[in-house]
């Protein structure tokens, strides 16, 4: 350790400290005037003693393993501190040594500078035109990797500047680093660099994504497949989660997936970072209609990751059936395929539901008359069971569990991860074994398809009006029609 | 771990401002000093929590690394800077609302940089001017005037994320300098007379021209404030190396102790040369305490300087004339690096 002696720099900053207090403000202007003779040819001293450190500062590369990008020297990051005073550094280059004996770790942040222009990239085909902007594949000519090009959708009438939500998903996106979430390569301009008006995201490219995959196979996943793609949007939304970010629109044509059976969550433009506990108003215009939440429909306006899992539930029905789980003609509508689904909701399966502002507008049966008539309503899971009667107890659970319309009754993407489902046979595929599917993509441009899109950003917030539950209680009938079709013959199991 | 860490200055980037830049390294200085100052003051009265403000501070300083500081006058990025950071942020303030309180701090009726304001730093000195008399006309803002704000309002906000490939991530120290002073049990001392003063010493190194955001890390700035303020209460530290348990080494914090420390008298300083330039500027007392471009141009020309083209224009193209040259100094610098590294290895 270095112990007492060698501890000259306490004593130097002891004094330098007291000398600063000492100092007066004639001392200090010529101090700043000696100081400016000094780093004119500062400069000069410093590559001078850069080359002489270069072999210390080696062998002090050599100590950080933590650090990843070492990979140029001349560009790379400097091992220690940024000197800007090099007199300074030289004097500290001997005591630079008696670190050697505690590892300390170094907190590598990157750097800052300039957009690239988008001419760096070729345009090779538009993937997907929608909502919010357009989708290309493109191809940097540089190293001739093949990356999806997004394009942030500006309104140059919004007197606002740049769209917020566009600034978010760059920020979300550029601090994320998970195998299952998209990565963000850079951020690109057009050429006319006087008005920032062209911008364009580099994503990197994933041949597929699961909605098209859905629409166009024949056979629905496997068992297996089911849970290995399960498995992978919850590790990668356990991460947003646990980094305090809620994706806001997660649904199955935001997940991609690769030719090597790896999912990665896309699209952040709804994405935004929530402290634990919520600010007390989020908008709820979030999540495509057909995966929202009970609460955001009802007009909460503190929520949480709970959402999330809301969708995630949609997204297992949906991967089960090939078709989305709950597909709701409007807000009212939704609402009511979700109580035929799940149940109407009581006081005691989710207590304060009705002080949600929209709730008050609901008519539903009175706990008492639903409790005096001899046929208790089904819970969840028996009305999940019937629309899923090929799906294990386990995945019955599973999703009954995230379907909850009480959001605290739902599990945590951590909690999921834990779940039995995933440790039941069959055991979930391995993703090298998944199968390929001709990459749309990659090739052809897709068909539009017809599923609703994000609320955008300052809509009106819809109010439900007047609404009738009163005749769903405990019927429950037009729900039957929707049930599992020629179930029973699957026998394509792993 | 994003949380923790900032993206730092290259000492390319760091190299270049000092060598390259047309402007003396003190008016760059006093430019930053005083815009910093400017800033802070319109996140006061933009009632701005500081965590905020700080982040804007930062953000202005990484830009200024980039893009030269005479292309965009200096208020306007400091005003896109607080806009856009705010808009990211749980606060978003209007253009309208940053029109008002930038037109009031630059008029000649705030005491932004007004003499009277000055704290006293020498009993010599003459008693200070009485403060300014508040004409509400001064800050009076017509609507073309707000009009030609916010255009440049946007144009400086995609300025300031063009050249900062968008990235407007900043990591404060001051969550974990109470952190850190929580480990250190607070050193035995009162509990905010201690995190008040290291939060002050956090607050004021934003203003160095030392760039030391740009150069350190939050944890090492923790530290360091940490560092200064036990000393200026007293307290009793840690016998041992205590700053290597947050990964802060003695060369660095030396380094960020004296540097946190010197700000106070460069403050006082580069006010006094703000003042000055002011001064000498025709009508400069005329149009409140922030310096503006004009105050440089005529400062420059005093010295006897020019500065070549873009400098007068809204500008984009003193970029273009400062670029070329950048770049192959730039190149000559890095093939000296690459030929004093294989010498030195092959000796």
């Amino acid at each position: 350790m270095t112990g007492k002696g060698k501890s000259r720099w306490a004593d130097s900053a002891e004094d330098a400290a007291l000398e600063a207090q000492l100092k007066k403000e004639k001392e200090e202007k010529k101090r700043l005037k000696a100081e400016k003779a000094r780093k004119a040819e500062a400069e000069k001293k410093k590559r001078e003693a850069e080359a002489a450190a270069v072999a210390q500062r080696q062998r002090q590369q050599q100590q950080q393993q933590q650090q990843t990008g070492n990979d140029d020297d001349a560009n790379g990051p400097p091992a220690k501190r940024r000197r800007l005073s090099p007199d300074r550094d030289a004097a500290a280059a001997p005591t630079a040594s008696s670190n050697d004996s505690s590892k300390l770790l170094r907190f590598e942040g990157g750097r800052f500078g300039k957009c690239r222009s988008v001419e760096n990239y070729d345009k090779l085909n538009d993937i997907e035109e929608g909502a919010y902007g357009w989708v290309a594949r493109a191809r940097e000519i540089e190293t001739g990797k093949v990356v999806a090009l997004k394009r942030l959708k500006i309104d140059p009438k919004d007197r606002s500047g740049l769209p917020v939500t566009g600034l978010r998903e760059i920020q979300i996106l550029k601090d994320c680093s998970h195998r299952n979430i998209v990565k963000l390569k850079e951020v690109v301009v057009g050429d006319d660099t006087s008005k920032i008006e062209n911008i364009f995201i580099v994503l990197e490219f994933l041949e597929h994504d699961l909605k098209s995959i859905l629409e166009d196979m024949p056979e629905p996943f496997l068992a297996s497949e089911v849970k290995t793609l399960l498995l992978q949007l919850c590790s990668g939304i356990a991460y947003l989660h646990s980094h305090y970010i809620l994706h806001r629109d997660l649904k199955t044509s935001n997940l991609l997936l690769n030719n090597r059976g790896q999912l990665k969550i896309a699209d952040f433009g709804m994405a935004r970072y929530v402290p634990d506990p919520p600010p007390p108003k989020l908008t709820q215009l979030v999540v495509t209609l057909w995966y929202r939440a009970p609460e955001l429909l009802l007009g909460a306006a503190r929520y949480g990751p709970e959402i999330d899992m809301w969708s995630v539930g949609c997204i297992f029905g949906e991967l089960l059936t090939r078709e989305p789980l709950l597909q709701g003609k409007n807000e009212v509508d939704e609402l009511t395929k979700i109580f035929e689904l799940c149940g109407l909701p009581t006081d005691e399966s989710w207590p304060g539901f009705r002080r949600l502002p929209n709730a008050r507008s609901l008519r539903l049966p009175s706990s008492s008359s639903s409790s005096s008539s001899s046929s208790k309503p089904p819970s969840t899971g028996a009305l999940i069971r019937a629309k899923f009667p090929l799906l294990t107890a386990a995945g019955v659970s599973l999703l009954a569990s995230l379907l909850s319309l009480n959001p605290s009754r739902r599990p945590t993407a951590s909690e999921m991860l834990e779940h039995e489902y995933f440790r039941q046979d069959p055991k979930p595929k391995q993703e090298a074994m998944f199968p390929t599917f001709p990459s749309k993509a990659g090739q052809e441009k897709r068909r539009r398809r017809e599923t609703p899109n994000a609320p955008q950003r300052g809509q009106k917030v819809q109010d439900l009006g007047q609404v009738d539950f009163s005749s769903l209680g405990g019927i429950f009938g037009s729900g039957r029609e929707r049930e599992e079709r020629g179930g029973g013959f699957s026998l394509r199991m792993v | 771990m994003s949380h923790m860490v900032n993206p730092l200055a290259t000492p390319e980037q760091l190299y270049q401002r000092r060598s390259f830049s047309a402007l003396p390294t003190e008016l760059q200085d006093a430019i930053f000093f005083s815009t910093q100052c400017l800033t802070q003051a319109a996140g006061l009265l933009l009632q701005l929590p500081q965590s905020v403000t700080a982040q804007a501070n930062v953000l202005l300083a990484r830009y200024w690394l980039v893009e030269p500081m005479m292309s965009h006058e200096f208020s306007d990025i400091s005003a896109a800077s607080v806009y856009l950071i705010a808009k990211l942020s749980p606060y978003p303030r209007s253009p309208r609302d940053l029109a008002l309180v930038y037109s009031y701090l630059l008029s000649p009726s705030s005491t932004f940089f007004h003499p009277s304001s000055a704290p006293a730093s020498d009993d010599s000195q003459p008693p200070p001017p009485p403060p300014p008399t508040n004409i509400p006309n001064d800050y009076y803002l017509p609507e073309h005037v707000y009009n030609s704000f916010h255009t440049r309002l946007l144009r400086c906000e995609s300025r300031i994320l063009y050249a900062l490939s968008f990235d407007t991530h900043v990591s404060l120290p001051h969550p974990l300098a109470i952190t850190y002073l929580q480990a250190l049990d607070f050193l035995n001392t009162s509990k905010s007379t201690i995190s008040k003063r290291t939060l002050a010493y956090l607050n004021t190194a934003l203003l160095s021209p030392q760039m030391l955001y740009l150069t350190s890390q939050p944890n090492a700035l923790a530290v360091a404030a940490i560092y200064n303020a036990a000393k200026d209460v007293g307290a009793k530290m840690p016998e041992c190396e205590w700053w290597e348990v947050f990964d802060v080494d003695r060369e660095e914090l030396g380094f960020l102790v004296v540097g946190m420390r010197s700000v106070d008298g460069w403050g006082r300083k580069m006010r006094e040369d703000v003042e000055r330039m002011k001064a000498g500027t025709e009508g400069g007392s005329k149009r409140g305490g922030m310096i503006t471009r004009r105050d440089i141009e005529g400062e420059l020309r005093r010295r006897g300087i020019s500065l070549g083209n873009g400098n007068n224009d809204g500008g984009n193209t003193g970029v273009g004339s400062e670029e070329p040259v950048d770049m192959e100094a730039e190149m000559a610098r890095r093939m000296d690096e690459k030929m004093a590294e294989i010498e030195g290895s092959a000796s």
